[in-house]
């Protein structure tokens, strides 16, 4: 019978067979009628000769083949009727397993989407990117030159394409301005990703005149800023949209799910290649000025022919490469300038998962280390629902027993609990995943990546919930069949049911102890994470991040235009200083806190380069360390005179002065700072107290500060420090109003300092929130599971209990006696653990900050932490049994 | 596991040989069970009683092998009754089963009455 015939027609075939049973009586009765016997005498004869009906028609349908199935689905009924009947205990569980469960599956989906995603491409597989590495390691990515020279000479791809990506920009849409993430792509871009558009076309090679005549003012929309802007209006076709002032007729808009090249980008507007010179107002003639350009501003991608290999393309890069810097060096460039050059080589990868190699390092192992955490806590919720399906197995010992007497083998009977325990974890797995849903995009919005980052359920999501349904099915279904198969049905069926949980006892004990060893280590775990970031947040990072506002400017459209920066910033400067209750301003091209610089390798003039130091270069403008707070120990600081026509000027921090100067008397000597050639030579000014400005975690404080304004006509300021006499956020709108009214920049967001430090640390909180929340839930299962055990054995003890009290045992003996049960279990446990818990977090000691894996504070607060919680969970039975009126407990059975 | 290893699997001497002389009672023509289970009967003189717990499976793992298949009809004396036919490969199993029957009826002779073996004296 076939598994539909099986599914449709069963009951037809059911009545077939018995039918054909009848039948066969019938011919049977008749035959023996004729032979002369009477019609009742014949019927019995007949029956009897046939045998036991039901036993025949049950082994003729084993025939069918499909009875395995017949029987698991009776398990499912039987098992289904079993949780509806104990509403209490099948929502708790259900509900501890949604959380367990959903916790693995969304931190998967992160994983899931991090690591396996491929970009919503065409064969993502074929695409790689071609980018460039330098002297230090450090990719770049390529000139327009270098892109033409490796589009001219390269035969290993089916098609080779170029973009800018990922660049903010203003936005004018309907007089309204907003910030946009602009692309510009060659012609080719979108046909080479098979990317079709949803309404209108995309753009295409005849928008993107490289080679002279004015670029086509076109402009793709992104699906979800469509949305946003136009409100998916599908008559935004031969719309005007404006970016950085210039304005673009809108002819398309890209498919909801693009992301570009990248997993978490969002392009809001694609442009032809050719518009992005003219958003930086620089001549067009950037983009194809061969041997003069040393603008590395394209990433470039190649989709590999049929049958070429990633190590192929590799291998062809690497020998066309050569010949692609020697005929790009820019003309302009020094001798050094031109061997540091020529030193750059090839990086060729795969973009398939898309070019988001930063997202990937920085947030991979932290969410490895969650889901191995969010594991631990769910092995934990297992053993916690073993011991619970422990005493409810007691419970049916009688059923099971008469089971098994009545014929049924250990196999099926244990099939019967897998059946019920694995129906259960489907049951949390299906609640899971809902949870999941919801918690991996408030996982991702915690992580600060863009929503264009999809962390949905796939085939690998759903696979991962399964697995993890059916595993935890089976291991916390485990414990009741090892139990039932064990016992023998002679013993248990005489006994009242309520006598044969006596045997259950130290297993379910064994249980509690398990999940007490286990909860040790996540609570060791988290407490390292949360007292890692703790330190962190307390380090003292040598100046005052209290009190100050931090304006993050944006350039309006054209707004850097015929500007001379010393005189608007000087300008900036004053203005703000005057504005009532500020103390001190100041500017700096990134935000202390924000982001870890490259150390360059700085040495005194008169030092040979070998005995450098590594200090971080930052470059700030005057006043800047009277606003942070920072003491100027000696010399003078920086004003606004210190401009690109001064000599360059340099102030030193404390530390590196005493390296670069042992002598005393940094004033006026001179430095060499990396290798730019403009930074030679550097005259010192002053000196300043040690400050971890960049990144707290940085034990090295040795930092060049230089003036911003010596750089050149390109140098801006992202970051408006303002120290204010009393609550910094509230000087955020009259700062705005002061950026506005100068009319060149807005502010595009205003926070505290410390705000920045909570980017700082995203990830160690990240992972403190999580593992505190998980060791929480594993500290209320522990006890949960502790309560439930002791309750259950008090409950059980009333009579033997009521005889102590009646022949005299007093209340606190009572008490402590159940009290020092829970604790030989709890102990037994935090035995086990303790050398678990000082193990395991070596795995994680390269996560911690200031302390070790072993650290005894933590490992003491989790111990206490674990005692505490469950000496609670465990005083309300004790208490419960030290109150048993004998008479009562007596009169009980 | 495909069909036929799982029905060579359960073959046991007494099985394998019912399921032979179903087949072999059906090569005369359509049979119901009961007709079957009396015709093996009278064919063996009443040695061979057919268990209907036996024959019925049987009959279903026939059917579900492909070998057999059934249809409703009146019988002789107007009772309906579930007629069985052997298929085209019932009667290919047929011939091998008669032929490994073959074999092992020799082999077990050969055992039971040994032939006197020529040049001995």
């Amino acid at each position: 019978m076939s598994l539909w015939d099986w599914l449709f027609r069963r009951r037809q075939r059911e009545e077939d067979l018995d039918e054909e049973v009848q039948s066969h009586l019938r011919m049977a009765t008749q035959e023996r009628i004729e032979q002369g016997q009477s019609a009742e005498q014949a019927r019995t004869c007949a029956l009897r000769e046939f045998g036991n009906v039901a036993l025949v028609k049950e082994t003729a349908r084993d025939m069918w083949g499909w009875g395995w199935l017949e029987t698991w689905l009776q398990d499912v009924r039987y098992g289904a009727r079993q949780w509806r009947r104990n509403p209490g205990f099948t929502l708790a569980a259900v509900l501890t397993l949604a959380l367990g469960i959903g916790a693995n599956t969304a931190i998967f989906s992160l994983l899931n989407a991090l690591l396996f995603r491929n970009l919503p491409v065409r064969q993502p597989e074929q695409v790689v990117e071609i980018s460039m590495l330098d002297r230090n390691g450090q990719t770049s990515s390529l000139s327009f030159p270098m892109f033409e020279e490796i589009v001219r000479h390269e035969k290993v791809f089916s098609g080779t394409f170029a973009w800018l990506g990922d660049a903010t920009f203003n936005v004018e849409v309907n007089g309204a301005f907003t910030q946009g993430d602009i692309w510009a792509v060659t012609g080719n871009f979108y046909s080479e990703l098979g990317v079709r558009p949803v309404l209108g076309r995309v753009i295409e090679p005849v928008d993107v005149n490289l080679r002279g005549g004015s670029p086509a003012n076109v402009a793709v929309l992104g699906y979800r800023f469509w949305q946003r802007s136009f409100g998916g209006d599908p008559a935004v076709i031969g719309k005007s949209v404006r970016v950085e002032g210039l304005p673009f007729t809108v002819v398309g808009v890209a498919p909801k799910g693009f992301t570009g090249m990248g997993l978490a980008s969002d392009p809001d507007i694609t442009l032809p290649l050719t518009a992005e010179p003219l958003l930086a107002s620089q001549p067009l003639e950037k983009l194809y000025t061969s041997e003069t350009s040393d603008d590395f501003w394209l990433e470039m991608a190649g989709r590999l022919k049929d049958g070429v290999t990633l190590a192929l393309a590799r291998a062809e890069m690497e020998v066309l490469w050569r010949g692609v810097l020697e005929r790009t060096v820019p003309a302009k460039y020094d001798a050094q300038q031109r061997a540091s050059y020529l030193a750059a080589r090839v990086d060729v990868a795969s973009a398939a998962k898309g070019m988001d190699r930063d997202l990937r390092s920085h947030f991979t192992r932290p969410l490895v280390v969650l889901l191995a955490i969010a594991g631990l806590l769910l092995l934990i919720a297992c053993v916690n629902l073993a011991s619970l399906m422990l005493a409810r197995a007691a419970a049916r010992s009688h059923e099971m027993g008469v089971r098994a007497a009545l014929g049924a083998s250990r196999w099926r009977l244990a099939r019967q609990l897998l059946t019920e325990s694995t129906l259960l974890s489907a049951a949390g797995a299906a609640a899971g995943l809902a949870i999941a849903n919801w918690s991996s995009v408030a996982l991702r919005n915690l992580m600060d990546v863009p929503p264009a980052f999809h962390v949905g359920p796939d085939v690998r999501v759903l696979g991962f919930t399964a697995v993890a349904a059916i595993l935890t099915g089976i291991l916390f279904g485990l414990a009741p069949v090892w139990q039932v198969t064990r016992q023998d049905p002679t013993r248990v069926i005489p006994q009242e049911s309520r006598t044969i949980a006596a045997t259950t006892g130290r297993f379910g004990k064994a249980l509690i102890s398990a999940q007490v060893a286990l909860s040790l280590v996540l609570l060791m775990g988290a407490g390292l994470f949360a007292r890692s970031l703790h330190l962190l947040r307390s380090l003292d990072p040598g100046f005052q991040r209290e009190g100050v506002l931090l304006a993050q400017l944006f350039p309006r459209p054209n707004g850097y235009k015929d500007m001379d920066n010393s005189v608007y910033y000087s300008d900036l400067i004053r203005r703000v200083r005057g504005l009532p209750g500020v103390l001190a301003a100041s500017l700096s091209p990134l935000p202390p806190g924000w982001v870890t610089l490259m150390p360059q390798k700085t040495v005194a003039a008169a030092m040979r380069p070998e005995e450098a130091s590594r200090a971080d270069v930052a470059m700030v403008s005057p006043g800047f360390f009277q606003t942070l707070g920072i003491s100027l120990l000696i010399g003078r600081d920086f004003n606004w005179q210190d401009n690109e026509r001064a000599p360059r000027v340099a102030i030193l921090s404390r530390q590196l002065a005493q390296q670069l100067f042992p002598g005393g008397a940094a004033i006026g000597q001179h430095i060499n700072i990396g290798e730019d050639a403009k930074q030679q030579n550097v005259e010192v000014v002053g000196v300043v107290t040690d400050v971890r400005l960049y990144d707290v975690r940085n034990p090295n404080v040795s930092a060049v500060y230089m003036a911003v304004l010596q750089e050149g006509e390109f140098a801006h300021y992202e970051a408006l420090e303002v120290r204010s006499a009393g609550d910094p956020t509230v000087l955020a709108s009259s700062v705005r109003q002061t950026v506005d009214s100068l009319g060149r920049e807005y502010v595009l967001r205003a926070g505290t300092l410390s705000y920045a430090d909570d980017v700082a640390f995203l990830n160690e909180r990240i992972i403190a929130i999580l593992s505190e929340f998980f060791g929480g839930l594993a500290l209320l299962l522990v006890a949960t599971g502790l309560y439930g055990l002791m309750a259950y054995s008090v409950t059980r003890r009333t009579r033997e209990i009521g005889i102590r009290v009646a022949l005299g045992a007093e209340q606190q003996g009572v008490l402590w006696m159940v009290m020092r049960e829970s604790l030989g279990v709890v102990m037994t446990g935090v035995a086990i653990g303790l050398p678990a818990a000082l193990v395991a977090p070596r795995l994680i000691s390269s996560m911690l900050f200031g302390l070790t894996p072993t650290d005894p504070l933590t490992i003491g607060m989790a111990t206490v932490a674990m005692i505490g919680v469950t000496l609670v969970a465990a005083y309300l039975p004790a208490h419960r049994a030290s109150r048993v009126e004998p008479m009562a407990a007596l009169r009980y059975e | 596991m495909g069909k036929k290893e799982r029905y060579q699997n359960r073959i046991e001497l007494l099985q394998g040989t019912l399921d032979m002389l179903i087949l072999q009672t059906l090569q005369w023509g359509p049979q119901h069970g009961y007709g079957i289970s009396q015709s093996i009967r009278g064919r063996s003189g009443d040695v061979l009683q057919v268990e209907t717990g036996s024959l019925y499976p049987a009959l279903h793992r026939l059917a579900q092998q492909g070998w057999v298949t059934s249809q409703w009809k009146q019988t002789e004396s107007n009772q309906r009754a579930k007629y069985y036919r052997l298929t085209p490969a019932g009667k290919r199993q047929l011939l091998s089963e008669q032929s490994r029957w073959a074999q092992m009826v020799n082999a077990v002779e050969g055992i039971m009455n040994p032939a006197p073996e020529e040049g001995q004296p």
